[in-house]
This record gives C-alpha cells, structure tokens and sequence, in this order.
C-alpha cells in the first residue's frame, strides 16, 4: 500500500496509452516519455504495460506501508527513502514504513515512479492511462491527492540496484532541439517565415508558453506567417502525438497526448525519437525546431533501437 | 485515393477534398472494412470528413507493406453493403448564457438570434468525424449563412454540452474543454460514457438533427 503524503504538482497514473478508439475520439493520454517508462519496468523486471506514476514538481513525498522496489526515471531529481539519498534510474527497495521523498528535480520536467507491484486500479478502454480532461482512467479520473491510498495487487521481490548506464539516459535540458518531418499543410507557410527550420539558426528560437501540459505546448516566438490568400485553417483531420499544428495567430502548438484530430494548419510532426522530449519542455525552455527528412529518422530511429536493445524488446 | 506518409509512423489516405456525403462515404466504407481486417501493426485509425490516418507500428509493419493491405482494402471495400447509419435528435437550448457567442454569429452574420436558431435546427446534418475529445461530433454541413471564422485563439473554457458552429461545420463539447468554435447553445444530451456500451452516443455516419428545447 502506498499513501500520498504530497502529491507534488502534478502525479498521475499513466501507462502506453488507449489505443483502438481514434474513431470515437479517445486520444492516447499515454505518458509522455516513453523510453522513462520502458526504463523504469526494466529495471523493476515488470510488465511492458504496468502502469506507473508520472510526476511535476518537487516535494512529493510517499508513504509505503509495505516492502516494495521502485525506479525513479525520466527527469533527474534528488530523491531520498527516509532521508539517505538513493540513486534514481534504479531499482531501489523501500522497506515497510519507509517514506520516499523527492526534494528537487534537476533535470528535465517529469520524472516517472514504477513499482514491482500493480497497482490495484481498473483499465478503462483497455489502458490504465488518466484521462484528466474526461476524468475516466488512472486512480478514479483524477491526479492523486494528499491521503490517497494505492493497493497493490501483488508485489515482487525484483533484485536491488539494476541500474541503467547513465550513457543511455538523454539530455532534458533546454534548448530542446525537436527535429520534424513537414507536415501536410507545410506549404501553406511563407517559405521565409519557415527558413528557421532548414538552417538550424539558433537565433530562430521558441520559448514554451506557460500555457503547456499533456494536450499540448505552445510556443511563443516569432509568429509563423501565412502564404497570402491560402487558407489559414484546414476542414479537421487525424493528427498524431508530435503533429505541430499553427493558428491563424501564428503561434505553434505541439500535440501531445489528449488529441486525436485538429484543425489548424500542420507545419510538422516530431521525430519519434524526439518524442520523449515533450514530457521535459518546461515553461519558458528555449525550444529550436529543426527540418529532418525521412533517411535521417529512420537512421536515428534504428541507432536507438540498437542501443537500446537490451533494455527493451519494444520501444 | 490518394496515400501520403504523415511523420513517420502515419500515413494519411485522402478520399476528396471537399466536405460531402460521397466522399465521406467512401471514408466510411473504407475504415469499416480496413478495421475488420485486424491487420498486425496497426495501432490506431482516425477518421474523418475526407481521409483516414492510420498510426502504424514501424517494428511491425512496413510502409509498402501497409499500402499493399490498403490498396487490396480500398478495393474489396466497394463491394461492402454499408451498414444504415443512426437518425439522431438533440434537444438544444439557444442563446442567453447557453450560447455566449450568439451575439458575435448575429453581427457577422446579419441574421437575428431567432433566425440563426431556426437555420441552424433546420438542418439534417451528418457526424463526419468524432475526435478533438472523446464523443465530439463535426457535423455539416451548415447552411452558409450561419458561416463564422474560428476564434483565432481558443477561448480557454466552455462547459459540458456546448453547441458550437465554425466554418461549415457544427460540434457539440462532451465535456468542459477549451473551444475554438463559436457557441450557441447547450445541450443535456450525455454524448460520451467510459462505463457503458457504445461509450460514444454519436457514431461516425450518423446524422443528427437539433430540437430547440
């Protein structure tokens, strides 16, 4: 059993995400940093679907009332199980009793909490992912509050200290290079307005408006502007985890999880192995979009699936 | 039909290019068939007025090998007898507080507020597309004297049940979200339900028709 001491800012229970009913408009809600997750089950030995806690903010603090192995992943945070520091990207045993805290995060913006056990929560439309907008899924549609109570259906005895080499944990920090593939609707843009993206000109910067969270991010910066006499919205179609969509205002908004078609203008898609960077954008990060082609994602795709490899039969 | 890759694990497959019955049909009668075929690798459809975008699992299936599956489903698709969609009503309450953008659809329409709600319960409209969240219908198409632009940034809040026009196309909110239609109503009509079967009270194909309530 786990007690919510402090939430933090934000936790929720996420997993890979509610697949099968795009044509109902049911969107992901998966966690944002996939590779985290998957990291996080493999050093606990657990299931590639358990579900598992997704973080914002410092001073979370959990109670366990049993024995239990946990991994912190995702954003790098300084944490502690009854204040003696332990080392996150690894399995870690909490003895019964024990409290984990988490004082600061270092690094990155969400961090991730798997445990050797599954939570005793029901999957909603096949997923254990929170719906926060719809309130369905996750620990009763909602983020966990103070006093929460999570059972356990079961707990292993996985073994301590399987850590993940830090060569493999990625950069979180801004600015976040997100490289994408041009969208759809890319020729609807001013080719001057767009040139940033072809010239890796850091100069051409976004920031993250404080305005983000598991629906999207927008980005402040240098409006994008228009062709003259094209359409500035589209009739609404499919978009994808990644899919940049642009207003009539100019202003670029990163799909995350929660939407399944849209009907802005879609300059772009990021880069599958980008996609883990969304869940660290931070209000106000520096954020630089980057022209890729197909060749190099492929070649980034298959370069991190080797390294990976042992890790996870599937990303 | 047209196939394009979208990044790198979408491809998006395009039937027309105009809002209309035919093309949507041909929508239609392409998902319902590609989806009963339970083809390995694919992890979500979504479609829409005019296309269909398949999110695939590159691990599993290939790109070629998904448009082989695609073509072969186009084709076989035709001889499908389509399932007779749904007749639906909604009862709807117009304008006041149920309708907070009422006066902006009259100002850039021209039309009074009764005239506005009877052009736009006049019509039969058809669910072309169900996204944007769980259970949101886009429904056309509008009669165009009802024709208003999207907000140019989304209004942060409408609450649960909103009726909203844009362009040529009319949705209904399932639940409170932020819009980027105007709004002209509201309806008590639960559209989306995680604990009952269909979760989603409008399917896909449908068509719909609004009752002043």
């Amino acid at each position: 059993m786990i007690t919510v001491v402090n939430p933090a800012f934000l936790s929720v229970i996420v997993d890979n995400g509610r697949f099968g009913y795009g044509y109902i408009g049911v969107a992901p809600s998966s966690g944002l940093d996939r590779f985290a997750m998957a990291m996080a089950r493999f050093a606990l030995g657990m299931p590639d679907n358990a579900p598992v806690f997704e973080i914002m903010g410092d001073d979370l603090s959990l109670l366990f009332s049993e024995t239990v192995t946990f991994a912190i992943t995702g954003a790098r945070v300084k944490a502690t199980v009854d204040d003696v520091p332990v080392e996150p990207w690894c399995a870690v045993k909490a003895p019964k009793g024990s409290i984990l805290k988490v004082a600061e995060v270092l690094e990155g913006f969400r961090y991730y909490i798997g445990f050797s056990g599954i939570i005793d929560i029901d999957a909603v439309m096949g997923s254990y992912s929170t719906n926060l907008e719809c309130g369905f899924g996750g620990f009763q549609g909602r983020p966990l509050m103070k006093g929460d109570i999570l059972k356990f259906r079961e707990i292993y005895d996985p073994i301590e200290h399987v850590g993940i080499p830090d060569l493999l944990i990625p950069s979180m920090c801004g600015p976040h290079i997100l490289r994408v593939l041009s969208g759809p609707e890319a020729d609807r843009f001013d080719p001057a307005s767009v040139e940033f993206l072809s010239n890796r000109n850091e100069a051409a910067f976004f920031k993250a408006s404080p305005r983000l969270n598991r629906t999207g991010i927008r980005l402040d910066g240098p409006a994008i502007q228009f062709r003259d006499k094209v359409d500035q919205s589209i009739i609404s179609e499919g978009i994808l985890p990644g899919t940049i969509q642009v207003p009539p205002d100019g202003l670029p908004i990163i799909n995350c999880v929660e939407r399944t078609i849209g009907g802005y203008a879609r300059l772009g898609t990021v880069i599958n192995v980008d996609l883990y960077k969304l869940a660290h954008i931070k209000p106000f990060d520096r954020v630089i979009l980057s022209v890729s082609d197909r060749d190099e994602a492929e070649r980034l795709s298959r370069a991190r699936k080797d390294s990976i490899a042992f890790y996870v039969k599937k990303q | 039909m047209v196939k394009e890759l979208y990044g790198e694990s979408g491809i998006r497959i395009i039937f027309g290019d105009i809002i209309d019955d035919a093309t949507h049909e041909m929508v239609r009668r392409f998902f319902l068939h590609f989806t009963s075929l339970h083809i390995p690798g694919i992890i979500d459809i979504i479609p829409s007025f005019r296309s269909c975008l398949i999110h695939f699992d590159n691990d599993l299936v290939r790109y070629d090998e998904l448009c082989e599956y695609i073509d072969t489903a186009e084709a076989d698709g035709k001889n499908m007898v389509l399932p007779q969609a749904e007749r639906r009503e909604i009862p709807v309450r117009y304008g006041g507080d149920y309708g907070p953008d009422m006066d902006f659809v009259c100002s850039y329409s021209g039309l009074a507020p009764e005239e506005v709600i009877e052009v736009h319960s006049a019509q039969i409209y058809r669910v072309y597309a169900i996204g944007f969240m769980p259970g949101f219908p886009y429904m056309g198409p509008l009669d165009r004297r009802l024709y208003v632009p999207r907000q140019a940034t989304p209004v942060l809040k409408v609450p649960q049940g909103s009726v909203g026009i844009a362009q040529l196309q009319t949705g209904i909110y399932p639940f409170e979200s932020p819009a980027g239609w105007r709004i002209i109503g509201r309806t008590t009509m639960r559209l989306f339900d995680h604990t009952r079967v269909p979760y989603s009270t409008l399917s896909f194909g449908d068509t719909v028709r609004f009752v002043r309530a």
